[in-house]
């Protein structure tokens, strides 16, 4: 566990102290550091696959449940990788007509799709959840329906007040509660990576079975 | 007017469309299989990116000189370690790979974060001006702020029984509705968003100019066609 | 069951059926309600009206393409006011993307604007496009000291961008003097103001989504940030004050109805709450 430890003292100082100290040499191996850091982040691109295959390729293999979902899995995951492999020269790569389809078709409609179906959950749980059973559930429910009409043109056409009572929603209670939260997330960022620079913190290296 | 292909990738975006939104009659094959492509195509497209800058990078930067191959190399060797994971029996190496990018990033961000996000924001606390000449209302509003965030700050540092006492009581109630207040129009915002990524996608499927129109024809079809199946389902579920 | 008791609980399919109603009606059949101008478009177009001639300024995609639908319209809007002045301010544009869909929403511009053919604008000499810089922070870390390293060719033409006049005198963040983020989540505006502007210097304005604006207001208030462009009804009032409307405009009509849709549910669902709490109190 003690190698892993240095070398994240090691890595974090070498980021740190060129800010703060002006040594040239320490600052050019500090931006190749970044630079090279970058490759060893993309090389984990086979991470994603391995566990995915890992874990449909058991349910494919026992026969589990929803178990042709998951050859379809597998069959677009390896299809979108191949297409998009970056050898020009055989016809692959970004401009590959079969991988603009599949982005264009297929990956940008579920993305968005995705994402947006919450509309319709937060209107749900809007209607069960938002309730004036408190003073505190007024107050989230009084500045809340505030910010929703405003966003409307229908009703800021009609009432413009509401754009100056939500102006100050947003430039006093949301900032306070933004500011007091940033700050204390900050000294709670500079404990946590002063306590992993020491050594103290070592959550980050847990897993493989052992402490 | 639209290609054979074009069309071919309309519909194909219409249904995908239609199928993740299946979801909100119940649970379904649909809704599944959109799920299940999109999790592989995600990943497959990850990789694709990613082979693709490794390229690049070695191709215009870290292939010329010896001493940039070199390093190339040693970062070949840690990326592979990545993979470490995976073996109980070398789980070891991969903290290796872990702790130079823990390391890394914790000392990119201790450099600058407490100036962002913790001086800047006291200063900026600090300059308030709690009498505003001519402007009572701004007047109060900076006497709030200069209230409000330190309450806030106390909240969360003062925890227990410290709070059934004056004046942590006292704060503890103005802290509260400060960040009911501001949670209110997190929610506000948050209606904005998803109603607005609703809307994006309706565009699309109703063929509203720059989508294409051949798209209506296609939703109505295919969302017939989901609508059927899933009533059809449930029917027969019940029957059976 | 009550009339109070159905009113407090109405099948969700029919929200959702109601949701779709709101929303598919008023994209068939636009209502032309009027749109007022609020204070963060009006912000964000006299802000860039203000970009002083000879900037340099970088566009940053970071979104993908599901933030698309509420980001892509002020990207759309944000880029032909910038090409619009690019000449005569003689601005300097650099468009890159921290977020790996960015050049490809970016490419989707593209195929709807040809900013040669509607604004004289050369690519290479006034605008370029650098695409993704990976690494998120760490990218921006190494892309605020050493531009032409972290992008050594552009993304449109895949040339070296020594051969492209625009870049000759942009190497590090200290050679920019706005940068204009449009994103969606991280990397994004901490991350930016971490390697950017707290050691450079170097102003940002930002468009994000909704759900990201409550957490800008803190660097607003205190000048962190310059301008924030706060999802699409905002989007949409900048298509008016450009007199250009868009998709962003097209949309707002049902932004109000689904709007008015949450405000009713809330309403009924309170209403039926305290009168049924007030019956059994009686």
């Amino acid at each position: 566990m003690e190698i892993p430890l240095l070398i994240t003292a090691f890595c974090t100082l070498l980021q740190v102290i060129p800010y703060y100290l002006n040594i040239p040499v320490i600052d050019s191996a500090s931006a190749t550091m970044r630079d090279w850091m970058l490759l060893v982040v993309n090389m984990a691109v086979f991470v994603g696959v391995i566990s995915l295959g890992q874990v449909h390729g058991k349910r494919i293999q026992r026969r589990g449940e929803g178990w042709p979902f998951s050859v379809v899995l597998i069959v677009f995951m390896v299809a979108m990788a191949i297409v998009g492999f970056p050898l020009e020269g055989i016809g692959l790569g970004f401009d590959n007509a079969q991988y603009l389809f599949m982005f264009n078709n297929i990956l940008n409609p579920l993305g968005g799709t995705m994402y947006s179906i919450l509309a319709f959950f937060i209107t749900s749980a809007a209607y069960r959840a938002f309730r004036a059973r408190n003073w505190e559930a007024a107050f989230v429910l009084i500045s809340g329906t505030i910010v929703v009409m405003s966003n409307a043109p229908l009703f800021t056409s009609s009432m413009p007040f509401l754009i100056t009572w939500k102006n100050w929603i947003f430039d006093v209670p949301n900032t306070a509660t933004g500011r007091g939260v940033m700050i204390g997330a900050a000294l709670g960022a500079i404990s946590l990576a002063v306590r992993t620079l020491m050594g103290i913190e070592r959550g980050y290296l847990r897993g493989g079975g052992e402490d | 007017m639209a290609t054979m292909w074009e069309l071919i990738g309309i519909w194909t975006a219409v249904f995908f469309t239609l199928a993740i939104y299946s979801f909100l009659y119940g649970e379904n094959p649909w809704f599944r299989l959109a799920e299940h492509i999109y999790a592989g195509v995600s990943v497959g497209y990850a990789v694709a990116f990613n082979l693709d800058y490794l390229r690049d990078q070695w191709v215009n930067k870290w292939s010329l000189s010896g001493t940039l191959m070199l390093l190339y190399l040693i970062a070949l060797f840690f990326g592979i370690l990545w993979y470490a994971r995976f073996s109980k029996q070398y789980f070891f190496a991969y903290r290796w790979t872990l702790a130079i990018i823990v390391g890394t990033g914790i000392g990119m961000a201790l450099r600058t974060v407490i100036f962002t996000q913790f001086l800047n924001q006291i200063i900026a606390q600090a300059r308030l001006s709690l009498w505003v000449s001519g402007d009572l209302l701004q007047s109060f509003s900076n006497t709030m702020i200069a209230l409000m965030v330190p309450s806030v700050l106390l909240y969360f540092w003062f925890t227990g029984p410290a709070r059934d006492r004056p004046p942590m009581s006292y704060i503890e109630k103005l802290a509260r509705y400060t960040m009911m207040a501001g949670f209110g129009a997190a929610y506000g915002y948050t209606v904005l968003t998803r109603y607005s990524l609703f809307i994006g996608r309706s565009q699309f499927l109703l063929g509203i100019t720059p989508n294409p129109p051949e798209a209506r024809m296609a939703f109505y079809v295919i969302a017939a066609v989901i609508l059927i199946t899933l009533f059809a389902k449930d029917h027969l579920f019940k029957k059976s | 069951m009550s009339i109070l008791d159905k009113m407090q609980r109405i099948d969700r399919r029919y929200i959702y059926l109601a949701a779709w109603i709101f929303v598919l009606f008023p994209l068939l059949n636009p209502l032309g309600l009027p749109v007022p101008i609020g204070r963060e478009s009006r912000t964000w177009y006299n802000y860039i009206e203000a970009i002083p001639d000879d900037s340099v300024i970088i566009v940053s995609m970071d979104y993908g393409v599901s933030g698309m639908p509420e980001l892509y319209p002020m990207t759309v809007a944000t880029m032909h006011h910038l090409w619009d002045n690019c000449l005569t301010r003689n601005w300097k544009i650099v468009v890159l993307a921290f977020w790996n869909q960015g050049p490809l929403v970016f490419d989707t511009l593209l195929t709807q604007i040809d900013p040669a053919e509607r604004y004289n604008v050369v690519y290479g000499e006034h605008w370029v496009e650098l695409g993704w810089v990976p690494g998120s922070e760490t990218g921006m870390a190494a892309l605020a000291t050493d531009m032409w390293g972290q992008t050594p060719r552009d993304y449109l033409e895949d040339r070296p961008l020594a051969d492209l006049p625009i870049m000759a005198d942009i190497r590090t963040a200290e050679d920019v003097d706005l940068v204009i983020s449009i994103e969606t989540g991280t990397p994004g505006l901490p991350e930016w103001l971490r390697q950017w502007n707290d050691p450079f210097g170097v102003p940002f304005i930002v468009g994000c989504i909704g759900v990201s604006v409550p957490g800008m207001a803190p660097y607003l208030a205190s000048g962190q940030l310059s301008a924030l462009m706060p999802g699409l009804t905002a989007s949409g009032e900048y298509e008016l004050l450009l007199n250009r409307p868009g998709l962003a405009v097209a949309g707002l009509d049902a932004v109000s109805m689904s709007h008015l849709l949450v405000v009713l549910l809330v309403l009924i669902g309170n209403v039926a709450y305290f009168a049924s709490r007030g019956k059994e109190v009686r």
